[in-house]
């Protein structure tokens, strides 16, 4: 499904809304809840509150559904009101977090299985996403689940790009120093690639 | 072969990049649909919330503003109070035992602004059926 399709039909089914066809919004939800769930999951790490907060997100746009200016697409403003609602629902109940300097690192992949070593990695690297300071946090959240999208993310965050950008940066500083092992890492991946695929072309 | 070089800070950048964006996507739950539509379904069979009665409030709300605005005025014309009056020392009453009228009549209004406000609250109430 191409975005033009889905922009075409939101407007559809937002002009039906409005007229009083509360089916309607059944499209909207179908759509967008994959997005909005996982949206909220990376605000969260917790998979039944990120069902609620895009629970509560569906629910506000569908009293605001008349609110929405069109001058931006249904999916900027829905982002954007999905945003609104997790941050404001963390600031209330902020998720358990240790700070960013304090998050486990793992032991360094040579000593145990790659695989193994990788997803401990990765799992280390999206939680100490989450104790992130809040004004750095965000913005990964949002650049990383519009895929690296800054455009997409500063709309999303009501920010100019290059405020964002400049978020973005020290969250990443912020991050590479709490994980200086990632770079040998990533030139050990690289060498492992190398071989498989030196392997692969004997 | 010429293997291009990574600076530290690039291939940790790199990494982080990857690791942050290959996130597996989380499926909602299959009741989530329908949770989501009670709820709007819900909402949607609630009544309207009453609305704030603008046309009734607006006679009071201009006779209000226009008293604070003759009070403002009032004030202004007859010169506002120094930072030296408002000193920690002994009040001067002199104004106020030198036209007892005058006074009488501006508390003869607020007594008015307020018996006014009060019967219009009173009105508002009963129509809502609060009372």
């Amino acid at each position: 499904m191409t975005t033009t399709t889905n922009a075409a039909e939101d407007l559809a089914d937002v002009d039906r809304v409005l007229a009083g066809d509360v089916q309607a919004f059944e499209g909207i939800v179908r759509r967008w809840q994959g997005p909005l769930v996982n949206m909220a999951w990376r605000y969260c790490r917790d998979r039944s509150r990120a069902e609620e907060l895009a629970q509560e997100a569906f629910v506000r746009a569908w009293r605001g559904l008349a609110g929405w200016r069109r001058d931006s697409s249904f999916s900027t403003w829905l982002f954007a009101l999905a945003a609104n609602v997790c941050r404001s629902d963390l600031k209330r109940f902020p998720t358990v977090t240790v700070p960013v300097d304090e998050a486990l690192e793992p032991s360094r992949p040579a000593t145990q299985h790659h695989a193994l070593a990788a997803q401990q990695s990765s799992d280390s690297v999206r939680r100490a996403v989450l104790a992130l300071p809040a004004r750095y946090r965000e913005p990964v959240i949002l650049f990383y689940f519009h895929e690296m999208d800054v455009a997409a993310a500063a709309r999303t965050m009501g920010l100019p790009e290059g405020t964002l950008k400049a978020r973005l940066s020290r969250a990443r500083a912020l991050l590479r120093s709490r994980f200086p092992h990632l770079e040998g890492e990533h030139e050990a991946m690289e060498f492992v690639e190398l071989n498989t695929g030196k392997e692969a072309g004997r | 072969m010429k293997q291009t070089r990574t600076s530290r800070s690039e291939a940790q950048h790199n990494e982080i990049d990857r690791i942050l964006a290959t996130e597996d996507a989380l499926v909602p739950s299959s009741g989530f649909l329908a949770s989501v539509m009670d709820h709007v379904q819900e909402e949607a069979a609630a009544p309207a919330p009453i609305p704030f009665p603008w046309k009734q409030a607006l006679p009071g709300a201009i006779v209000a503003v226009g008293a604070f605005g003759a009070g403002a005025f009032e004030m202004v014309r007859q010169g506002l109070p120094t930072a030296s009056e408002f000193a920690l020392t002994a009040p001067h009453l002199s104004v106020a035992m030198e036209q007892p009228l005058e006074q009488a009549g501006w508390v003869a209004l607020a007594l008015g602004v307020s018996l006014f406000s009060w019967l219009v609250s009173k009105r508002f109430a009963g129509r809502s059926g609060l009372l």
